[in-house]
Parts: structure tokens; C-alpha cells; sequence
């Protein structure tokens, strides 16, 4: 191997407890008890999940050889409340597709095609639900993300580049 | 001709170079097909999408699509998730089945109109038209980019002729895949589909602008097996054979950076872009990205080499060059492809080319109403001696 170092910030594999406190919180959030795959931080909080075949240790043979932009699939953010410093986690859109047939708490199924316009659009769905804090949306057979249900509305995750543009495509 | 759909001819604001021109004549001497070729440049290509398998299932998406008055075809028999969206039926939706009879009676001068409307995109489709009720149009201009299901990553917009390499190199569950230029993702993400996201695929690309384009649609598309590395592609081979030589690749696909001859109906800027030193320049770029990457090659592993353009010295050059640099280790395999293609030329002005050259395949537009493009595969046979 050379001594150059990799120029990228290095990648951070979850080791086994700090899988475990993640699944942990999944679990009591959505019902999701068990994630394969090898987990990975990137920054303070963002998460991704590498279900291929090479080993913890492949990965880091390669990243000292070659800058590695991305290992995985970005799944979920790790969001931790300033005050209680509890710690939450907010699932991406393919980190609810990936978990879908898990989750089993906390879904809002969504009540009519203009709804799932709305939120796909990006919209705040102002709407009071006896759910509180991060939820699955789901629409029919389709799971539409995250959002985070407060007592006056669910609001929404959708980022930009995933939002549905001008007038109505559902139907 | 067959290939008109509903969209009308463009007309070009770009006109082609004299040389451009002169070398195509080369290539297409008959003149009835060398005017085909003319012709087809001047219509958008068919809005052809392919199902993410590893989300939804292609009769499930077909399903969802014709609920939205889609007119959603498969061309090729054996790939279901290969898919034409030829339009949509304003005012009611396309029957089902149950609704058929009922409809067929009073609707049939409008079937008839529609099927005139639509004429088969390709030369390999099985008729699965059906009976369509209300007015046909065409789609509204990025509908089919903007549609729920494409922003769930249930399909992905890709040009049929981009899909052959994938469907020549047949990648497996469980393979180590590399796709040395892989941005914007298109055969990257059918490869994760065919490889059932097991296994690992490596997706390099050197642009960290592409390669964001490059992340969104991995991660659109629930790719969960792949590492994006970014390095000049001749660079990583290179590291990686020297410093990780136990990383050997079961499949490899070079889709090399090319002079894009074989774009002309999507991207008609190509014209005034071309010229022959970027011809030259790209061949000698090719020669090497397709060594590399055959140094980190399995023994009896498979590669193909792939570019969307027709100009020889970026096609059956390379394909010549490669064979005689590495001779017994390397032999050239027929392609299977759900398309009309050409075999690969064996001279070009003052050159000749070995006969197994012949195994290469060159699409053009004009027989498939496809974009252009070319590919050859090989197997190594044995370890290259340095």
C-alpha cells in the first residue's frame, strides 16, 4: 500500500453497539427490529446501509487506495434534540422502502389522491392525528417517505429533487 | 419507414460537418439507407423507460402506468421490464378487459385512428395494444420525468440502445461488477436489478458533478450494493492492480467516453461539437481505459466495451487494438441483443482489422428506431504478462 492518505473525510463503519442503538430507536419508533447490511456515517448524522458482499475490512482496504464517495444507499439521519439531547431518527425515502415490510407503527396511510399530490409536491399536510414525532406516509400499496407529525400538521420530508413539480401527476 | 411516433420531426438547428457527412456515406454506402439514417435523426427518439425490478415488478408497473391512461408497451419479449410509453387516452381510461366488449363497438373507428396514430416503434415488439378509448396524445414534455412512479424509483428513463451492454454482459447475483464510467447511473442501477443488489458493483466516475447525478440515481433506484469510487478510470485500474491485486472483477463494463455520433436524435448539439482531432483524441483515451480495465479482469471473466457513437476509430479500432496487444489472452464474443444490429467492419480507409472484429455489434437508428451505438464483449482467457 502507498502512504498517501485519502483526501475524502474518512468513512465511518458502525461498529456493533452503535448498530444496536440505532436499530434500538427504529424499533420503538417503527417496529423495525433487524437491519443487514453493514451501516456507515457520514458527518455527524447522516447513515448509510451497504448490503453488498465486500467485508467491513474490503471497504477500508479500498477507501485507502481510492476516494469512495459513497458506500450504500443513504437511508436515515441521525436528529438529536438540542435541549433533552435525545436522539431520533429520521428515515429517507429509500430508507422506508428498504424497511417497509417491517415498519408497524407509526404509518399515516394517506386519504385521497389529492393528499398524496400535496405531499409529494413537499406540502405540510395540515391535518391533527393522534401520531406525534417521525411516521411513515403511506398511499395505497406505496410508502412516500417520512414525516414528523406535531399536533397541528404532519410535516414534510420530501426533498427537492424527489417532490413532484406543477399540476397533478397521481392521476 | 417505421419509426415515426406522435412527436413531429425537429427541425435541426444544427447542421452536420462536411466530414461528418462524407465519413457516414463511408459507412452507409446504399443511399435508400444512408437517407433512412438522415431521416431518423430528425425524430426524438421513442420515450422508452425500464422497470426497477428491485422494487416493483414489471407487471405491476405496467399496471400502474396504464391506470394513469398510458399506452405502455414491451418491444422485447424477453425483457418485460423494458418498456415504450407511447402516449396517453385523454377523456376516459384504457379499458380492461371486462370493459372491452361493451367498448369495442362504438369506440372502433377511434381504435382504429389510434393504432394509425402509433405505429410499432421497433422491429421486435409484440403487439399488446389493446383497445383504447378517448383521445390520443402524446405525453406533455417531461411528464414522464415528473411522474410519481419515476420519483419513487419504480422506472428509470433510459434510451433502448443504452440498455444492450447490460443485456450483453449479463450480470450475475453475487458478481464483482465494475463500471468504470459510470455516471449519469443508467446501466449502473440495471445492473444492481440484474445482480438482485447482491454482490458488489464499484460505479467510478472522475466528475464529482456527475458523480452526484450519479449518487441521486442510485439512491432513487435503492441500490444497496454499490461503492462509488472517484478516480480517473485509467488511474483506479491501475492503483487497484498494483496495490489490491487480490480485487479482480468478474464483469466489467467500459462504456468509454466517446464522440457521441450515435446521439444525434436527443442531443442534435452534437453536431456542431464534433470534430476528428476529438475522434482522435477519445480513440487514444479508449485504447487505454480498455487496457486498464482488462488488467483487473478475473481470468475468465467477461467485459464489454461500449460507446454511443459510430466513428471506427472509437469502435472497431480499439476492438483491433485490443486484440492484437493481448492476443491469447483475450477472444471476442458473439453478442446476444434483442435488436437488429451490424456486424462490426473489418476496414476502415487504409486499415484492416482482424475478421473476429466481426463479432462487434454497431446499431444504427435507422433499424431499430433506437439512438446509435456500438459494443463488443470478450472473455480473458489468462493472466496478461507485463
Amino acid at each position: 500500500m502507498n502512504n498517501e492518505q485519502p483526501k475524502f473525510t474518512p468513512l465511518k463503519i458502525l461498529n456493533e453497539h452503535e448498530r444496536s442503538e440505532i436499530i434500538a430507536i427504529l424499533e420503538d419508533n417503527f417496529g423495525i427490529k433487524k437491519i443487514e447490511g453493514i451501516m456507515l456515517q457520514r458527518g455527524k448524522e447522516r447513515l448509510f446501509l451497504y448490503k453488498g458482499s465486500f467485508t467491513e475490512k474490503q471497504i477500508k482496504n479500498l477507501e485507502y487506495e481510492i476516494p469512495i464517495e459513497r458506500v450504500g444507499v443513504y437511508f436515515a439521519k441521525i436528529i438529536e434534540d438540542q435541549k433533552s439531547k435525545e436522539r431520533y431518527i429520521k428515515l429517507s425515502i429509500e430508507g422506508i422502502q428498504l424497511l417497509k415490510d417491517q415498519i408497524t407503527k407509526n404509518i399515516y396511510e394517506l386519504q385521497s389522491d389529492e393528499q398524496a399530490d400535496s405531499w409529494m409536491k413537499g406540502q405540510d399536510l395540515n391535518i391533527k392525528t393522534a401520531l406525534r414525532g417521525f411516521i411513515a406516509i403511506k398511499y395505497k400499496n406505496d410508502f412516500l417517505g417520512c414525516g414528523k407529525a406535531s399536533a397541528e400538521k404532519i410535516g414534510n420530508f420530501i426533498p427537492k429533487t424527489r417532490r413532484l413539480r406543477d399540476k397533478s401527476i397521481i392521476k | 419507414m417505421n419509426f415515426k411516433s406522435k412527436s413531429q420531426p425537429k427541425s435541426r438547428k444544427y447542421e452536420p460537418k462536411p466530414e461528418f457527412v462524407e465519413r457516414i456515406k463511408l459507412l452507409l454506402p446504399d443511399e435508400k439507407d444512408y437517407n433512412d439514417y438522415v431521416e431518423i435523426l430528425n425524430y426524438p427518439p421513442v420515450r422508452s423507460i425500464r422497470c426497477n425490478t428491485l422494487k416493483i415488478s414489471p407487471d405491476k408497473l405496467k399496471k400502474k402506468l396504464e391506470e394513469k391512461s398510458w399506452i405502455v408497451k414491451q418491444p422485447w419479449k424477453n425483457h418485460e421490464e423494458i418498456m415504450i410509453v407511447e402516449g396517453k387516452i385523454i377523456g376516459k381510461k384504457r379499458n380492461n378487459q371486462k370493459e372491452k366488449d361493451s367498448n369495442i363497438k362504438i369506440n372502433n373507428q377511434q381504435k382504429i385512428q389510434a393504432k394509425q396514430d402509433f405505429e410499432q416503434p421497433t422491429s421486435v415488439g409484440d403487439d399488446n395494444f389493446g383497445v383504447v378509448v378517448g383521445d390520443v396524445v402524446d405525453l406533455e414534455p417531461g411528464e414522464l420525468g415528473r411522474a410519481l412512479e419515476h420519483m419513487l424509483g419504480y422506472y428509470y428513463i433510459q434510451e433502448l440502445a443504452s440498455m444492450l451492454p447490460i443485456i450483453a454482459l449479463k450480470p450475475k447475483p453475487n458478481e464483482l461488477y465494475l463500471d468504470l464510467c459510470s455516471a449519469p447511473g443508467s446501466k449502473t442501477t440495471q445492473a444492481a436489478s440484474e445482480m438482485l443488489n447482491t454482490g458488489t458493483i464499484i460505479a467510478n466516475e472522475l466528475s464529482l458533478g456527475r458523480i452526484k447525478i450519479l449518487a441521486s440515481n442510485l439512491e432513487k433506484n435503492g441500490v444497496t450494493n454499490a461503492i462509488i469510487t472517484k478516480k480517473d478510470g485509467i488511474a483506479l485500474c491501475k492503483r487497484l492492480k498494483k496495490n489490491l491485486p487480490e480485487i479482480k472483477f468478474d464483469k466489467i463494463l467500459v462504456d468509454a467516453p466517446c464522440s457521441g455520433e450515435g446521439t444525434l436524435r436527443s442531443s442534435p448539439i452534437t453536431y456542431q461539437m464534433w470534430s476528428m482531432r476529438t475522434v482522435h483524441t477519445l480513440s487514444q483515451i479508449q485504447k487505454q481505459l480498455f487496457a486498464s480495465a482488462f488488467g483487473i479482469l478475473k481470468v475468465g471473466g467477461e467485459m464489454v466495451y461500449s460507446t454511443c457513437t459510430h466513428a471506427p476509430e472509437e469502435n472497431e479500432q480499439v476492438v483491433n487494438w485490443a486484440l492484437n496487444k493481448f492476443e491469447n489472452a483475450i477472444q471476442i464474443e458473439k453478442i446476444e441483443i434483442p435488436v437488429k444490429s451490424r456486424p462490426g467492419i473489418t476496414k476502415w480507409k487504409d486499415e484492416d482489422y482482424k475478421e473476429e472484429v466481426k463479432h462487434a455489434c454497431r446499431i444504427y437508428p435507422q433499424d431499430n428506431n433506437t439512438e446509435g451505438f456500438f459494443l463488443a464483449k470478450f472473455k480473458k482467457l489468462k493472466e496478461v504478462e507485463e
